[in-house]
């Protein structure tokens, strides 16, 4: 416990005297986290609507023109009985026109030429939550099948593509938030090595009197950790008042990209997580320069 | 206390900076080292304090095999021992209660019993009221009392002083020598590598006179 002490305070007191350099470290680490705090929201964000887009996932079965009733009838009861629907809509022929004119107002004049209406009868099927994306494509697959049915249209597919793309994202952002995070390391293990130079004497008489490592070191180690821990605060509040900067100036247009829900800054765990890594990376660095202490 | 068996020290292209040394040092003895620049004086103290390991031969100080330690027990050792410095190696952004507190305060002794223990050794070398200076408001004489104390704060079984009187004019250096001998009229062995024989004949204890690295003569 005493060494623990006397590490932050001759760690903090160090920390203080090369403020100048040190605020080249805690700024590297800031931004390493900038970046990645960054992309943190954009993703936490993203996955808020995806997991929202997929609990009201649904999908279509188109009729054919000339599908009977009993037809109509045996497809209903094949989705009733299939376990995956959470409840169902026919659509009209009559009701898919109304609704295209409806949705597509500037596109309305383009049904007017038809003798008949194009648009075919449908049933609209919600996904029970939880059903799953493999049963709810056996389902589909079987629906295809049946007589009567023009058509089947499920919409996890796009999504399953937006979700993989947002994976790739979020890998891409990682590994150039983890590039930046050794870059911050190598930082701050080159500017608490010049705290060390500075420290020779000091360093010397304590490895003759017999100090124990962790007293030699672990004021470096703890210079390390503070610089990181500042970087991380920093970048925590950098990113806030970015993220209510951005509100304020695209709020509207960035809620209605995310379907009218609100976006949000990271969860407080994120923050917590994010202050952490910091904290390591700091660490990383001070415990490579206290290598050289001794 | 201290003894060596053929101890030798090898430096690259065969240098020898000690050759084949074996002498025993009592304790409670006050014994000096002396020679030319370039004898082997100084190896021999880093070689004590563990700064150093030998090319061949055994030191053994206290009974303990030096060469057999491990980190541990080489921090164990270094506690038992006091050393004094030529350029006294002073901390200069600390005070001077400070500079002799930083020894049991990196040993992880409690903030009171520091400051209560570096107090007593200050009281002792007669710099009690300098305790709040800086190193650099300090005279030679003084910082060398200073690095005494802070030698002392340990309570050594051992100080070794490497040419502590070698940036002191001589009556500094017979006043420090004379706080040498009082630390070893109450116990401690003390081993003073110096290159001045004159106060080697004014304080008049066992000399052991090394050249080239080999003893030359034992007086």
């Amino acid at each position: 416990m005493r060494s623990f002490e006397y590490a932050f305070r001759q760690g903090g007191a160090s920390l203080w005297r090369s403020r100048g350099s040190s605020a080249f470290a805690v700024l590297a680490i800031a931004l390493a986290l900038i970046v990645l705090g960054a992309l943190l929201i954009v993703t936490w964000n993203a996955e808020r609507l995806i997991a929202r887009w997929t609990a009201a996932a649904e999908f279509s079965v188109y009729l054919r023109d000339d599908a009977t009733s009993e037809q109509r009838g045996a497809i209903e009861m094949a989705i009733d009985q299939s376990g995956v629907a959470a409840g169902r809509e026919f659509v009209s022929k009559a009701e898919a026109l109304t609704r295209f004119r409806r949705e597509f107002a500037e596109l309305a004049e383009l049904t007017s030429g038809f003798d008949e209406n194009p648009f075919p009868a449908s049933i609209e099927v919600r996904i029970r939550p939880g059903a799953g994306h493999d049963n709810a494509e056996d389902v589909v697959k079987r629906l295809v099948a049946m007589p009567g049915v023009a058509d089947a249209r499920y919409d996890r597919d796009w999504l399953a593509r937006v979700g993989a793309g947002l994976g790739t994202v979020r890998a891409a952002g990682l590994a150039l938030a983890l590039l930046m995070a050794v870059a911050a390391a190598v930082t701050v293990a080159t500017v608490v090595r010049l705290g060390l130079r500075a420290r020779r004497d000091e360093l010397e008489i304590m490895e003759l009197v017999g100090a124990p490592l962790v007293f030699i070191r672990g004021p470096f180690v703890a210079e390390g950790f503070l610089q990181g821990g500042i970087g991380a605060l920093l970048a925590i509040g950098s990113l806030w008042v970015g993220f209510l900067v951005a509100m304020a100036w695209w709020g509207p247009d960035l809620n209605s990209l995310l379907d009218g829900q609100s976006v949000q800054f990271l969860p407080i765990r994120l923050c917590f997580y994010l202050i952490l890594g910091g904290m390591v990376v700091g660490s990383a660095g001070g415990l490579v320069a206290a290598r050289d202490a001794l | 206390m201290i003894e060596t068996h053929h101890l030798s020290k090898v430096y690259s292209r065969g240098l020898y900076a000690l050759r084949d040394l074996t002498l025993a040092i009592d304790k409670a003895e006050f014994v000096f080292l002396t020679g030319p620049s370039g004898a082997g004086k100084s190896t021999f103290l880093r070689l004590l304090l563990l700064q150093e390991r030998p090319s061949e031969g055994e030191v053994f100080v206290n009974g303990q095999n030096l060469a057999t330690l491990n980190r541990r027990e080489i921090q164990e050792y270094r506690r038992g021992i006091g050393f004094i410095f030529q350029d006294f190696k002073l901390i200069p952004s600390r005070t001077v209660l400070e500079n002799i507190s930083f020894v049991p305060e990196v040993l992880g002794v409690p903030a009171a019993q520091q400051r209560r223990r570096a107090f007593q050794v200050l009281k002792w070398v007669g710099l009690q009221h300098r305790m709040n200076a800086y190193p650099d408001d300090l005279s030679g004489g003084e910082q060398q009392r200073i690095a005494i104390a802070r030698a002392l704060v340990n309570d050594p079984v051992l100080v070794i002083a490497d040419e502590p009187t070698g940036n002191l004019d001589p009556d500094l250096s017979l006043e420090i020598m004379n706080l040498l001998r009082e630390i070893n009229a109450g116990g401690t062995t003390v081993l003073v590598a110096t290159h001045d024989r004159e106060l080697i004949r004014l304080v008049g204890r066992r000399t052991i006179t090394l050249d080239q690295g080999k003893i030359v003569e034992v007086a």
